[in-house]
């Protein structure tokens, strides 16, 4: 007799992985968190300056620029290495105070949601702004 | 005997739904991925120069003509932020690695082997990356700052990427920057 016990493990197996594909559209980090991790303020006016600071920290940390636009304060890039990794940072000016730097990044098909590495952009492009602000470039 | 079977029942159920799980786990993001390398600052000399040019628009021109001297396309340009984005897709076959393949696999054979395939191993295309970024140099009025970075991925001849890499050898921006100023000195000689 085949017991409901016993079919559990085929059912697992069966299961698996997703059997269908949702689309992905919401992703699975809340929204508030990630933007929390993702963003940094700069007490700067300077929009341009900061911008030129984040191409510079993408280059320095080996990527290429797909695109970027000035008036956004949008640019995506790509780093190929053991894996590919794309980025998008946004400059956007708050107020008449701050600089804000929202930086996103996936590896291959994983968005990357650990604190760490954002903290480890954050402390590149803080580098790179040192180094612009002192008109090393 | 029914006891015994129920015994192996658990473990083997639990081994099954980690075998399972471990099926849909994706690969970790790697603790070090945006972590600044500590040869960022030598790396960035090696890819930045400082030049003279008349104006913002001559060195401009003359960085796009030069990367369409190395056969790259423009993909995108950003004025405001002197961001020039180019690529180029093309053969990744040295003539020398693929005369040494030849010669290994005729060694091969003639010693006696029967699997002598090296030839197959060529690699195949190469799609180059590359980013200019040409801004007027905060330090001095008429210099400018270029910095170059350059990355390429390889692919078989099955279209699978064989290496993705940064480029970091010295030579080949020394090349990009020989070209860049002769350019330079074409532009303002014609204007």
């Amino acid at each position: 007799m085949i017991s409901k016990f016993h079919l559990l493990p085929g059912l697992l197996l069966i299961a698996g992985c997703a059997t269908t594909t949702p689309v992905d559209i919401q992703g699975n980090s809340s929204q508030l968190e990630s933007r929390q991790i993702q963003t940094r303020q700069y007490d700067t006016l300077d929009k341009a300056l900061t911008m030129r600071s984040a191409v510079a920290t993408l280059q320095d940390l080996g990527f290429t620029i797909d695109q970027a636009d000035a008036e956004l304060g949008v640019i995506t890039a790509t780093r190929y290495d053991q894996y590919t990794m794309r980025m998008t940072v946004t400059v956007v000016q708050r107020g008449n105070e701050r600089v804000s730097v929202r930086a996103n990044a996936r590896i291959g098909e994983n968005p990357v949601t650990d604190a760490e590495t954002y903290q480890d952009f954050f402390v590149a492009l803080d580098k790179a702004m040192f180094l612009t602000l002192q008109h090393i470039d | 005997m029914r006891g015994a079977m129920g015994k192996l029942v658990v473990p083997m159920l639990g081994a099954m739904l980690v075998g399972s799980l471990a099926g849909c786990v994706t690969d970790a993001v790697p603790k070090d991925a945006l972590r600044l390398p500590e040869s960022s600052l030598e790396l960035r000399s090696l890819q930045t120069r400082k030049l003279a040019a008349p104006s913002e628009v001559a060195i401009l021109t003359a960085t796009v003509a030069v990367l369409q001297d190395m056969e790259f396309n423009i993909d995108r340009i950003e004025k405001p932020l002197g961001v020039i984005s180019a690529s180029k897709l093309s053969d990744a076959d040295d003539k020398g690695e693929k005369t040494g393949l030849f010669f290994l696999d005729l060694l091969c054979a003639a010693g006696g082997g029967s699997d002598c395939d090296n030839m197959s191993t060529a690699k195949d295309k190469q799609r180059l990356f590359l980013t200019m970024v040409v801004l007027p140099s905060l330090e001095r009025n008429g210099e400018y700052s270029v910095r170059v970075t350059i990355q390429r991925v390889i692919y078989d001849k099955e279209d699978r990427v064989r290496i993705r890499e940064r480029i970091k050898t010295p030579e080949i921006y020394q090349k990009v920057f020989a070209n860049l100023r002769q350019s330079l000195a074409i532009e303002v000689n014609q204007s």
